[in-house]
């Protein structure tokens, strides 16, 4: 018969459950890391189940390639997966819905809208994968970091981000003896020049993510900044931005209509496709989709570096793609080993979203890129990601940033200046809103 | 100790022990067996059910947007503190918010308007007998009964700045100049037109149910009364106005309400055709604490700005039903 006491030992420098928690750490931890390293899923992960819940996106043949490589993931790894597209708008409120409910899906995909501040305290902590995948792939580029680093961690891992360079009418350019639109005072000349021909220019004035994005590169390229690197603080009061309103006044005054006081994301693709633009600045889904609905618009429209400012600067706005997981995910070395494995086939993805996905991590960026890289229209697009800035720029992702997205205050300057208020007018009430909206956040 | 009972029955104090322990439920059986009290309980019973699901699912989320309003509570943050009326202060701070409520006010009384004539003709035109009445009947409340992002979609492509039908048709008519000329209205861009644009979904869609309303009220007027006015010599608007309008003044009021309150709260119309834009031309309030509430994250924040509306229709929801009561109808 065995003693049923414990032995006493006065020598017990460990308790028993922290001996366990210790322990148990550091066989997860390695089990992750040597099945990182291996590039095999755990056989714990066998027999389990993965929702992800992502977006629709632009690229119908993308999610085509995204939903048999999940299940071709699954099937290897003895997974089930099951993916979930919804439009990328409604993304927020379900997020939202799931973290109310505590349950939902293992992993989700954020979209312009990223939410990774706002959550991070239940959000799975990601930041042994974004360090091994970066270790694998040569460094992710310095833009990367910014909607996920909280705290020195990282609660996401970026998949992509979504260009928006300059779309021009070759023919029609070159018909009026215009330069290519390699400065923003170009792009206005040609506006302004085209506008009389009938061909004028385009850019959102209205409540869309198009006019949340263009408006920013214009600002950021002419110096202007957003908020300063901590991201506490707004910085949009600045010469530079006084600037860059009063060339966007110009810009609409000479080369645009009132229509783009209407425009919605997908206004100034039909205004491209319709053969009535000179030039507009939006991803590569208005040039590709005038592949099949207007074939010499297509032959004619070429891609262009993003405009530089009167100093020379170019910052592209950018949408970021990142996906995150919550904390009370049934399946979180799963999410971990899924969201892997995804970022090694994203070579694939690019050549699935037919260029229009960029990289974030180094080494997929080298020259040549997948598409991108054999089209020569396309080419420039390869050059970009060192060029690459996100809401907030130079500071980070906040929520406060976040909200004046949300809200459209930045786009609504510009939109106020073009309707004839004055710049500094405009601004005031802009640096008002933003002061608002931030001062509210630290006093949170 | 125990006393004996000579006579075989209860002694005295068991006697009152029993009557003290059966008093409640004697009392109840005595209350309950007045044949009115039964009614009253059983009606009771019958209502329980409604009240309850009032209470569930509209008590209990009012109460909840009360305390996420007064409370710093963020979509992220699982717990939040009282703030008192800081989320109020800080809306009140916005210039976006006081553009929002001018809005609101502004896309509801518009909205009333129309739909009460429009509502009103059509309930008129659907009374008159013609050929293929049920047909037309059922046809009025299709923007009624459609999806309304379906709906919306469709009204954002005929508002279209380009390609717009309206503008086609009109352009064809020569009723305005062609694509690109001053007269070409930009629905959705122009400031006023954009408001006016997004009032004409609603009432597209609302109007079918204010005349299915109104049709219900006229249809239950008695036709005698009708023609005795008749007789007497008033005129189709004297009969309307002193005669319809008094008896079916229930049906407007609740008509009315539900109507106020559905506009109120209508976020799709605006979000899918401007999302508040452009530079905030179309923001009303259930757009705006959409986006800082849910979008931005800001329950807090997002609670105050959609109850603002309540302290402004809570007087006007009591002299309403005061009003109904006092005409005992």
């Amino acid at each position: 018969m065995s003693h049923s006491h414990p032995i006493p030992t006065e020598h017990a420098s460990v308790s028993r459950r922290g001996f366990l928690k210790v322990a148990g750490g550091g066989v997860a931890g390695s089990s992750l890391l040597t099945m990182l390293a291996a590039r095999q899923a755990p056989a714990q992960i066998k027999g389990t189940t993965l929702r992800i819940l992502t977006w629709s996106h632009y690229i119908p043949a993308y999610d085509v390639w995204f939903d048999k490589w999940s299940a071709q993931w699954g099937e290897k790894n003895g997974v089930k997966v099951k993916v979930d597209h919804i439009p990328h708008l409604e993304l927020p409120a379900r997020m939202a819905a799931e973290f109310a409910a505590g349950a939902g899906h293992d992993i989700i995909l954020n979209n312009a809208t990223i939410l990774v501040r706002l959550y991070y305290k239940s959000l799975l902590d990601m930041t042994d994968v974004y360090e091994d995948l970066g270790k694998r792939h040569g460094g992710w580029i310095p833009a990367a970091k910014s909607p996920i680093e909280v705290e020195g961690r990282m609660y996401a891992i970026p998949m992509y981000y979504i260009l928006l360079p300059m779309l021009w009418r070759k023919d029609l350019f070159e018909a009026a003896g215009l330069k290519p639109p390699d400065t923003w005072d170009l792009a206005r000349v040609a506006g302004r020049t085209l506008k009389a021909k009938g061909n004028p220019t385009g850019i959102a004035l209205a409540h869309c993510n198009d006019a949340n994005l263009v408006w920013r590169s214009v600002a950021f390229s002419f110096g202007a900044t957003e908020a300063d690197p901590s991201g506490d603080n707004p910085t949009l009061d600045s010469k530079e931005m006084r600037e860059a309103l009063r060339f966007g006044k110009a810009l609409f005054d000479e080369g645009m209509t009132p229509e783009v006081f209407s425009w919605d994301d997908a206004s100034d693709n039909r205004f491209l496709a319709s053969g009535i633009a000179g030039w507009i600045h939006d991803a590569i889904s208005a040039y590709r989709t005038t592949e099949s609905t207007n074939p010499t618009v297509f032959k004619n429209t070429y891609v262009g570096m993003e405009p530089a400012g009167p100093g020379g600067k170019r910052v592209n706005c950018v949408a970021p793609i990142v996906f995150l997981s919550w904390k009370f995910t049934k399946n979180p070395q799963g999410a971990k080993e899924y969201l892997t494995a995804l970022v090694d086939a994203d070579k694939d993805g690019m050549v699935a979203s037919t260029g229009y996905n960029m990289p974030f991590l180094n080494d997929m960026a080298k020259k040549p890129m997948p598409v991108i890289g054999s089209d020569p229209k396309l080419q420039v697009l390869q050059d970009f990601p060192k060029i690459v800035g996100f809401f907030g720029y130079p500071g980070p992702y906040t929520p406060q940033i976040q909200e004046v997205a949300n809200l459209f205050v930045f786009p609504d300057i510009f939109t106020r200046v073009a309707r004839g208020e004055s710049v500094d007018a405009s601004l005031n009430w802009g640096v008002g809103e933003y002061r608002r909206i931030f001062a509210k956040h630290k006093r949170a | 100790m125990t006393s004996s009972v000579p006579s075989g029955g209860p002694d005295a104090a068991s006697a009152r022990a029993a009557a003290v322990s059966l008093g409640p439920q004697s009392r109840t059986r005595g209350w309950l067996s007045h044949p009115s009290s039964r009614r009253l309980a059983f009606g009771y019973m019958l209502l329980a059910p409604a009240a309850l699901y009032v209470l569930l699912l509209v008590g209990v989320p009012f109460l909840f947007s009360l305390y996420l309003a007064v409370s710093d509570a963020n979509v992220g943050e699982p717990l939040s503190r009282f703030i008192g009326l800081e989320n109020f202060r800080a809306a009140w701070e916005m210039d976006t918010f006081w553009i929002a409520l001018r809005n609101s006010v502004v896309f509801l009384v518009v909205a009333a308007i129309f739909k009460s004539v429009l509502g009103t003709s059509l309930a008129f035109l659907l009374l008159q007998n013609f050929k293929g009445k049920k047909l037309v009947r059922g046809l009025v409340v299709i923007p009624f009964t459609l999806p309304i992002a379906i709906s919306v979609l469709s009204w954002k492509w005929m508002y279209d700045s380009q390609f717009s039908v309206i503008n086609w048709s009109l352009s064809r008519l020569g009723l305005i100049g062609s694509y690109g000329s001053a007269s070409w209205p930009i629905w959705l861009g122009q400031p006023h037109l954009a408001l006016l644009a997004c009032i004409g979904v609603n009432v597209w869609r609302s109007f079918p149910f204010t005349a299915i309303v109104l049709l219900a009220g006229f249809t239950s007027v008695p036709t005698e009364i009708l023609d005795a006015a008749r007789v007497d010599g008033c005129s189709f608007f004297q009969r309307f106005r002193h005669v319809v309008t008094p008896m079916i003044f229930p049906i407007l009021i609740i008509g009315f309400l539900f109507d106020t309150v559905f506009t109120l709260s209508d976020l799709s119309v605006v979000y899918l055709l401007t999302a508040g834009g452009p530079g905030n031309a179309t923001q009303i309030l259930p757009v705006l604490a959409y986006q800082i509430g849910i979008q931005a994250g800001s329950l807090g924040r997002g609670a105050a700005i959609a109850l603002t509306l309540v302290p402004l229709l809570f007087p006007a929801l009591f002299l309403v039903l005061r009003n109904l009561k006092r005409r005992d109808w």
